[in-house]
């Protein structure tokens, strides 16, 4: 390391220096003056300057896009005036440049050296670019495994509906034609009285099936009607406070459907209420569905996969959660569903 | 006299059964379209009484054609059908300017003359 005229680089003995320039980690320190005193191995390859080229230059001139530099001395001036130390010692993330102009995350840390005379600060910092671009896949590919697997489910709808449910309904039609030829007192009548009543018994097993998977008033009508459905179906009496007609995205849709559904399930089953009440509303780039009971309360959270399966479901959108129940005041199951309209 | 009715749905075999049925409660089944544009143009040709119109047309949804039916002079009026039955499905239907709803396989000239009268 070579010495810069009035501001030399950190004198440390050569052992130190092997030392640093063997870390993964960039190790950057600066004076009070804001130049650079240290600037070892990983931060030579992390930011495309020679150490020659980095010790003595002013530190926020050299790695700090220019969009961030008033701030940061801003931030170092306040410190050593006596201000609060606003961004020491903890984890921050924060954009770096590079000697190519070009600019990428990194994560650091800066301390101040205790006792150092002069002042001495180092920062620790690292390329968090594949990082970012792993997470940012990541949470993609959830939304992409939530959309898909919406996808197929409403897709089994509709196959169910155009297949399967077609044909029994045209068969309920051929039986009530058949039965209208024959008088009442003929042999065949009962027959065909049965043959109708076992046909309206599979037909409405299939399309309990075929809401379990999507419900088709959901796809046709949006959330309003499809929640007026699952209220009319609650064996708890259900008031429907406020729902919105607008149409949003599939998934968004059928998350705020499912969070209601499995909601109301638990309140019939878990809850001894009196009633709940569903409120939907568009808050802040986010779907907020609400149900709330009257009941006994003091949910554990735990145990079961219905509020666990909603959980995943909405973590993968983005969303979140959250159940409040307190002994003996009723639960109140909570969800935020980003959606952009 | 016979009330006339229009059946509008894509599946021929619907409309075989239906003009069956229909045809042996005394109703005079004027016509058949297979999507939304075909019924729009017949309902103007033939003035039914009654436009029996399935909610999912190749072409759109049906309660799209329900709301142009009701705007048309003189207006049909307009029963929606579907092999869905779910009861959520009449309010959508009248919310959209249809007379009612009847799930395809309750359909009789009776379900449809109730639905009429607002029974
Ligand atoms: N509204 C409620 N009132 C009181 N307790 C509740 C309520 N909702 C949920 N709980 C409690 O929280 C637990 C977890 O609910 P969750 O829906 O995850 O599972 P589950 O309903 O028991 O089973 P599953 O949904 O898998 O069929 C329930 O077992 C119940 O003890
Ligand atoms: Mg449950």
């Amino acid at each position: 390391m070579t010495t810069h005229p009035d501001s030399p680089a950190l004198s440390l003995p050569p052992e130190l220096h092997a030392v640093l320039d063997a870390a993964l980690d960039c190790v950057v320190a600066m004076g009070a003056d804001g130049r650079v005193v240290l600037f070892n191995a990983a931060a030579q390859r992390t930011f495309g300057y020679t150490a020659e080229q980095a010790v003595g230059a002013d530190m926020a001139e050299l790695l700090v896009p220019p969009s961030l530099r008033a701030r940061h001395r801003d931030g170092v001036a306040r410190h050593l005036a006596g201000g609060a130390p606003a961004v020491l010692d903890r984890r921050i993330e924060i954009t770096g440049l590079r000697a190519d102009g070009s600019e990428f995350p990194v994560e650091l840390t800066v301390t101040r050296l205790r006792g150092a005379e002069p002042v001495l600060f180092v920062a620790y910092l690292r390329d968090i670019t594949d990082r970012k671009l792993a997470e940012a896949e990541l949470k993609a590919s959830r939304i992409r495994i939530v959309e898909a697997a919406d996808a197929a489910r409403r897709r089994i709808e509709r196959d169910l509906h155009d297949g399967a449910q077609q044909r029994l309904v045209m068969l309920a039609l051929q039986l009530r034609i058949a039965r209208g030829r024959v008088g009442d007192g003929d042999e065949s009548a009962a027959l065909l009285d049965e043959a109708l009543a076992e046909l309206d018994g599979a037909t409405a097993e299939l399309r309990e099936l075929a809401r379990g998977i999507h419900p088709a008033v959901l796809t046709e009508g949006g959330l309003h009607p499809a929640l007026r459905a699952l209220a009319a179906r609650s064996a708890v009496p259900v008031v429907l406070q406020e729902v919105p007609d607008a149409r949003f995205a599939a998934s968004v849709e059928a998350t705020a459907y499912f969070v209601v559904a499995e909601a109301l399930t638990n309140v019939a089953r878990h809850a001894c209420a009196e009633r709940a009440t569903v409120v939907v509303r568009e808050e802040a780039g986010a779907l907020v569905v609400e149900v709330r009971d009257d009941g006994c309360g003091g949910a554990a959270g735990a145990g079961g996969t219905g509020l666990r399966g909603l959980d995943d479901r909405l973590a993968a959108l983005g969303g979140r959660l959250s159940m409040q129940s307190p002994s003996g005041e009723g639960t109140t199951i909570r969800a935020e569903i980003p959606c952009a309209s | 006299m016979d009330r006339t009715v229009l059946i509008v749905d894509d599946h021929a075999g619907f409309r075989a059964l239906a003009r069956k049925l229909l045809a042996a409660e005394g109703w005079e089944v004027v016509g058949e379209a297979g999507d939304g544009a075909e019924a729009l143009t017949e309902a103007r040709r033939l003035h039914p009484e009654l436009v029996l119109l399935d909610l999912n047309l190749p072409d759109g949804s049906g309660l799209d054609v329900a709301e142009r039916l009701a705007a048309t002079d003189p207006a049909p009026q307009v029963v929606l059908t579907s092999t869905h039955d779910e009861d959520e499905l009449h309010e959508l239907a009248r919310a959209r300017r249809a007379t009612g709803f009847v799930p395809q396989r309750l359909l009789s000239g009776a379900r449809l003359e109730a639905v009429l009268s607002g029974r």
